[in-house]
């Protein structure tokens, strides 16, 4: 009597709490795609608009500048700053995209549902990062896709293209992240993004070559992480680099080490999202 | 006894108002005023800061790249980007506004009250203009950290200023009563009103640049503001100031015509 067995048992057995292996795969995707689908769903505002920014200030500087400019680092001007403006793209969306996420979540009450769902702090992490990443990367890809009638763009070293842009756009997502957990209104986002995140990008030697500036302004634009990620950027299109290549790689892998350090640790202890 | 009888007799009448109802006007301005000067140190700061680092990278990127003379180009490119500031809050306070209004149902507060659509349209007008100006004029006592005011021809200053604040404000009352949603409002003024200004001229003298540029720049109407309030601070303009001042005069009207008709016909506001 089989049938009679089933019934006896199944009432013996208690609730427990769900197991998973090391890494909670289903809750990672699920994160990562609502991350991912939250900037696709507006991809006029979270793709094209940053994209005709973009060939705006392009447009803008050439106009402006580039008739008196010879020539920057062995390119015409143009050259010299597409790279640089792709990659402000990339960290400025990057950036708006984590810090968003967080922060809209937290002032319209649904933050819980990033709180609740059995992950882990470094899992939290990495799906909202990885957001960020991929809205980075894509923005970066349609920005050159469009610049490509404009200016002609080679890849010198693409593997220099890649490492930068990903490492440039974790660094900046997890950035994001960190200012969606401090700021509490939209007034902090917006003071965080004029006083810090904008002037950083301007002053990162996008739009001008660090090489030619006066000492004093060398050493600050060398204080600048966006500074490395742009000139390593630069360097896989047009093989010319203002500052050391090996200090920006390890600026880099540094400096994105530690935010993910910092990021786990506010996940783990619950700072300003936890009451 | 007469005067115990008499006010029973009257009957309830509309309340009459003269050619303009002053006070509804001086409301309906009061309250646009309050929506766009709630968060002053946002609306005014960002522009300030941000214009600011227009003009230090043109700096910077100017003199280390090119032989121009970096003031020279900031005295050119500074009143371009007061008009800009001036145009995109001005914008922002009638756009922004109405549509906030629409979301929230309250825009019937507005279109309730006894204003003619004239008044409407006039106080959306004048307030963004207003509001405008005044950060335009934040911007302007900026960029003295950059280059000496110049104001060559006050009154050309005053009107083409004024000009640009009432153009953008009516422009957003137009986006705000069209635009159903913030998705629509954010994509027409990128991908509309965004590169009209920034490809009139701001940045670069129209001389300087390639002569299909310089045609199309001929139809752009916020090239005309930008040259004509250009032409108040330094006294240069590229274009003939008798037909900036045109331009300047007929968009204005046709907007307002314009709104005015929206606002009299009550689309996508009454339905």
């Amino acid at each position: 009597m089989p049938s009679q067995r089933t019934l006896v048992q199944t009432p013996v057995q208690t609730l427990a709490p769900r197991h998973y292996r090391t890494i909670n795969w289903v809750g990672l995707s699920t994160l990562y795609i609502k991350e991912v689908r939250r900037f696709m769903s507006v991809a006029t505002q979270t793709i094209l608009a940053p994209m005709v920014t973009t060939l705006l200030f392009l447009a803008v500087f050439v106009l402006a500048l580039g008739h008196a400019v010879d020539k920057v680092a062995g390119e015409p001007y143009m050259a010299f700053l597409a790279p640089g403006l792709i990659m402000m793209a990339i960290t400025q969306n990057a950036f708006a995209n984590t810090s968003s996420s967080i922060l809209i979540s937290k002032i319209q009450g649904n933050i819980v549902d990033l709180l609740m769902p059995p992950l882990t702090p470094l899992e939290r992490t990495i799906g909202l990062a990885g957001g960020g990443l991929t809205r980075g990367i894509v923005v970066g890809i349609a920005t050159w896709v469009a610049m490509v009638p404009f200016v002609p763009l080679s890849a010198a070293h693409p593997g220099f293209i890649l490492f930068h842009a990903v490492m440039a756009s974790l660094l900046m997502s997890l950035v994001g992240v960190l200012a969606g957990v401090w700021a509490e209104k939209f007034d902090h986002m917006a003071g965080i993004t004029n006083f810090i995140v904008t002037p950083a990008a301007f002053l990162s030697g996008t739009f001008y070559s660090a090489e030619r500036l006066p000492p004093l302004w060398q050493g600050v634009a060398h204080m600048n992480p966006l500074f490395y990620m742009i000139d390593g950027f630069r360097y896989g299109f047009i093989g010319h680099a203002d500052g050391s290549l090996t200090a920006g790689i390890l600026v880099l892998l540094g400096a994105n080490a530690a935010l993910l350090w910092l990021t786990h640790r506010l996940f783990a202890t619950g700072y300003h999202l936890k009451a | 006894m007469n005067h115990v009888a008499r006010p029973v007799t009257t009957a309830l009448q509309a309340r009459r108002f003269g050619l303009v109802n002053w006070i509804g006007c001086w409301s309906l301005l009061r309250r646009q005023f309050k929506n766009g000067f709630s968060d002053l140190h946002y609306t005014i700061l960002g522009p300030v800061i941000s214009n600011a680092l227009y003009l230090l990278l043109f700096v910077i990127a100017s003199s280390s790249l090119t032989q121009l003379d970096p003031k020279a180009l900031v005295a050119f490119i500074a009143p371009g980007l007061i008009s800009f500031s001036i145009a995109e809050r001005a914008f922002e306070v009638s756009g922004a506004n109405l549509i906030y209004d629409k979301h929230e149902r309250i825009h019937f507060d507005w279109l309730m009250a006894p204003l003619t659509p004239t008044e409407r349209a006039a106080c959306f007008a004048i307030s963004s203009t207003i509001a405008g100006m005044m950060v335009g004029s934040a911007v302007a006592l900026m960029t003295l950290l950059f280059v000496p005011a110049t104001v060559a021809h006050p009154w050309a200053l005053l009107f083409f200023a004024a000009a640009t604040g009432m153009m953008h404000g009516l422009i957003g009352t137009l986006l705000g009563i069209w635009a159903a949603k913030w998705d629509q409002y954010t994509a027409l003024h990128t991908f509309v009103l965004l590169p009209l200004a920034f490809l009139s001229g701001v940045f670069a003298p129209v001389g300087t640049m390639p002569e299909t540029a310089q045609h199309l720049i001929a139809f752009n109407p916020i090239f005309y503001l930008i040259d004509g309030f250009r032409y108040g601070a330094i006294g240069k303009a590229a274009a003939d100031l008798h037909v900036s001042a045109a331009v300047a005069i007929a968009v204005n009207a046709v907007l307002f015509a314009w709104v005015h008709y929206w606002l009299r016909t009550g689309y996508r506001l009454k339905s």
